[in-house]
């Protein structure tokens, strides 16, 4: 019997071979590139325990995707094999919120569970630009995050349990529903943001927290990013740690401006808004002493006139990554070195850094991000028909990476390795490291089935890195 | 429903991917797609079907590729044609692209080379013989109880289109003794507005030709639709000879004239696609409803309402998913209203098939009854009941 015919045993007519579906999943939203042989669409743990299963039986390799709109090729299978398309285990299975948990299967979009949670006062608090179709599985292997991580903490902070399938089919529960555990190796976190190459995630138990009483925005403009950068510093120095933090450089206010004219956000300068949550009077006092931090050195300082005007501004700002064509439609905007993070400290050196490099190659660019938390996006966009101008982008999204190393920081903050910047690993990490991780990989996938040519995990090849 | 791979299609199908197929559609256009995945959150054929091969941006990859070489077999054109060409994906795509506009390109592209599903090709011949999409060999203007009501020559002319013609005549009536009284005519020969056959690919220059030919004989400045799809076409497709006024439009601005009288109704406001995204007409007929009775919106509007599921050729070849789309704008709709309105015939008729628990009537319907022309009080007994309609097998196209 074909590979096909088992897999049909198993998931009937939810796999397909086609080649225009296998096209379809052979990238996500990076540049890596690596077609599945087929596509399989599981809709319960024992599916995707069968088809593991098989695939180690006969060697072939299984690559889990969720809403397929990561960056940096984790969920595309570079070595061909089987595509697990977890999108369709989409269920809320219990809402725990007596133990503040919920629980849910890979599936389910982070929009969609809270748009569930909030009716009884609760939020999923990571909360990435791709929060209305991202998947909490997609969002669990790469240890993902967003806006409001710089309060909230990242994905990691918010997961009890999860219920995985190893590379041989078992299935293994990792912890519980207690909010603390000191019963041995945290497997939890083990999983967490190992992007599918130790295992499946097929259910998690998630913790939530509280939705705050009010929100207040704070939009402060300064003269440059570094100054930007410098007014975020004395603002925790005074004691405040806002719930989201983030800067837009010009170029991606004059982007948010021409998608929408009417966005409340000051025409010139770099700009940072500050949220803070809580009560509506500590909001009101914690806006009023970022106002008071920023006046000195900022060109202007408004706070948002209330929850809808809030609300438009962080819409815009959720998706402003993939908006750079409303600037110049003959331009695209390519996701390779779009998420490096530095220390706090380092940000307007990290600032200074990407300027020269775009600079030097010529190349337009948005700066947006967390700099709260020192993660910093930057938008490279060119002509994509022009060969030129793909070499002078890989070659400043390289040394993008090398300054984020260079000055103590990571070449992913918070949208995975995959394989676009797996050949950074090394240099980031340590060759120790790397063999420590790799003792673990063959430990949990002894025949390497599971989302090879991550990660630097293997020495096989990962075609489409960016270089 | 259409699974990914599955093999149904016609054997014309099949001989046409042996020959070489050349698709050639702007690289910018294309390129504008970054796979951001913001689509998959809107695409409602997608919530359904679950491939990425039945969402925008998969779509959008497999137009790319067949640029390069990619065979159109049948999951190619299951792909593409399970497209509504709503446009929800569009109005929310952050980098501006327009996945509808490439898709139907491509169907084009397919057929003007002979590639084309069992369901295209019924439709192309249908219109072809029969000038309606119904393939109706009765009278377009059997409705029309006065055949005096057609003047040679008048400023504005009456487009009905052929769902109105055929299948809702009482709502053809209705609009015209309400446009008459401001000196309206009727194309004495209207054939299919065209909007079928350009969804789904195919020509429909001779279509447009034929209308077009009649507009200026008549002399016309402007054109009158209620259809959203009519309305669609004859503003993008046809010459920018006249002007093209939605009825909702016409009736908005002529409220002090019409007289309406205000009726104990609570009724809710299905945006057609064509109508809404498409050409942004969101207010006129709200407009129309308020000064008749109390409107209470639905769950998702405007530039954010879901499609009806009948457009785009989806209706004709993909029937279950046309429904099931159509079923999941239902949930859309608030408790406690006596109707839905519309201002098309085919999101209309579409509503009603997926089992709508209220009553779906068109605008004039309403306007009907507040205008107190009508001498049945019950709106519904002017239709035909859903169960009636569908038993019949025709296949209107958005």
């Amino acid at each position: 019997m074909d590979l096909i015919d088992k897999l049909r045993e198993i998931v009937g007519d939810r796999i397909s071979a086609a080649p225009s579906e296998r096209l379809c999943y052979s990238s996500d939203a990076s540049q890596v590139r690596g077609t599945p042989d087929y596509v399989v669409r599981p809709l319960t743990t024992g599916e995707v325990s069968a088809v593991v299963g098989l695939a180690a039986t006969e060697g072939v390799p299984v690559t889990a995707r969720g809403a397929g709109t990561g960056l940096a090729g984790g969920a595309v299978a570079v070595r061909g094999g089987i595509v697990l398309d977890m999108s369709g285990m989409n269920r809320i299975v219990e809402m725990d919120l007596s133990n503040l948990a919920v629980v849910v299967e890979p599936g389910v979009v982070q929009a969609r569970l809270n748009e569930a949670l909030k009716p009884s006062g609760f939020f999923f608090p990571p909360d990435p630009g791709s929060s209305n179709f991202c998947t909490i599985g997609g969002l669990i292997a790469n240890n993902g995050s967003g806006m409001r991580c710089v309060k909230y903490g990242t994905t990691r902070s918010y997961v009890l349990d999860l219920e995985v399938v190893l590379a041989d089919g078992r299935v293994v529960r990792t912890g519980s529903r207690t909010l603390k555990s000191a019963a041995g190796y945290d497997l939890t976190r083990l999983f967490i943001g190992s992007e599918g190459t130790l295992g499946i995630i097929t259910q998690a138990v998630l913790r939530v927290a509280p939705l705050p009483k009010a929100r207040r925005l704070v939009i402060a403009s300064f003269e440059d990013a570094e100054a930007a950068g410098r007014a975020v510093t004395r603002t925790f120095a005074a004691g405040i740690v806002p719930s989201a933090c983030e800067i837009l450089d010009r170029t991606t206010i004059e982007v948010l401006r021409r998608c929408d004219p009417g966005i409340a956000l000051p025409p010139d300068g770099d700009v940072i808004l500050f949220e803070v949550d809580g009560t509506a009077e500590s909001t009101a006092e914690l806006a009023a002493e970022i106002a008071t931090v920023c006046s000195p050195t900022a060109r202007r300082v408004e706070i948002a006139s209330g929850e809808d005007e809030m609300e438009e501004i962080w819409a815009a700002r959720r998706l402003v990554g993939a908006a750079v064509s409303r600037l110049d439609p003959s331009k695209s905007r390519i996701y390779v070195g779009e998420d490096v993070g530095v220390p706090m400290k380092e940000i307007p050196a990290l600032i200074r850094e990407i300027c020269s490099i775009t600079e030097r190659f010529g190349l337009p660019a948005m700066k947006y991000g967390h700099i709260g938390d020192g993660n910093l996006h930057v938008a490279l966009f060119i002509d994509v028909l022009n060969v030129d101008e793909w070499t002078r982008l890989l070659a400043a999204a390289d040394a993008i990476h090398r300054a984020a190393i260079r000055l103590g920081g990571t070449v992913s903050s918070e949208h995975g390795i995959g394989a676009a910047r797996a050949a950074y690993m090394t240099e980031q990490l340590g060759s120790a490291a790397i063999s420590v991780m790799r003792a673990i990989k063959r430990a949990l996938d002894p025949k390497g089935t599971l989302n090879p040519g991550k990660l630097a995990l293997d020495d096989g090849p990962s075609p489409g890195g960016e270089g | 429903m259409t699974g990914s791979g599955d093999s149904k299609k016609v054997t014309k199908i099949e001989r046409k991917i042996e020959t070489k197929i050349t698709i050639s559609i702007d690289p910018r256009a294309i390129e504008l797609c970054v796979r951001c995945g913001t689509c998959r959150s809107v695409c409602p054929a997608f919530e359904i079907l679950g491939w990425e091969s039945r969402n925008s941006r998969g779509r959008v990859m497999v137009v790319k590729a067949l640029g390069e070489g990619l065979a159109p077999d049948s999951n190619v054109l299951d792909s593409l044609n399970t497209c509504t060409t709503c446009g929800i994906c569009a109005a929310k795509c952050p980098a501006g692209a327009n996945p509808p506009e490439i898709v139907q390109k491509a169907r084009t592209r397919l057929v003007s080379q002979g590639v084309m599903t069992e369901a295209q090709a019924g439709l192309m011949r249908k219109v072809g013989a029969s000038g309606n999409t119904f393939g109706e060999p009765g009278d377009r203007l059997g409705w029309l109880s006065d055949p005096g009501a057609i003047k040679e020559k008048a400023e504005s002319v009456y487009f009905v289109g052929c769902l109105d013609s055929y299948r809702y005549p009482e709502v053809a009536k209705k609009t015209f003794e309400i446009l008459r009284r401001f000196g309206v005519t009727l194309l004495p020969d209207e054939e299919c507005c065209g909007s079928p056959l350009i969804r789904t690919g195919s020509d429909a220059r001779k279509l447009v030709d034929r209308n077009l030919d009649q507009i200026r004989r008549i002399g016309a400045k402007t054109v009158i639709t209620g259809c959203a799809g009519c309305y669609s076409t004859l503003k993008k497709y046809y010459p920018l000879e006249f002007e093209v006024v939605s009825v909702p439009e016409f009736l908005a601005e002529r409220l002090a004239e019409l007289d309406l009288k205000r009726l104990d109704l609570t009724v809710t406001y299905h945006d057609p696609c064509h109508l809404g995204r498409h050409c942004g007409i969101y207010d006129p007929p709200r407009k129309v409803i308020k000064a008749i009775c109390r409107l209470v919106e639905m769950k998702s509007i405007r530039e954010d309402a879901r499609c009806c599921g009948g457009g785009g050729g989806v209706r004709a070849g993909y029937p279950d998913l046309s429904l099931e789309i159509a079923r999941r704008r239902l949930a859309d709709v608030p408790p406690g209203v006596d109707a839905i309105v519309s201002c098309c015939p085919l999101c209309i008729r579409n509503l009603r098939d997926a089992g709508s628990e209220v009553e779906v009537i068109d605008l004039i319907d309403l306007v009907g009854r507040a205008l107190e022309v009508d001498p049945d009080p019950d709106p519904s007994s002017r239709y035909e009941s859903p169960a009636a309609e569908r038993t019949t097998d025709e296949s209107p196209v958005g």
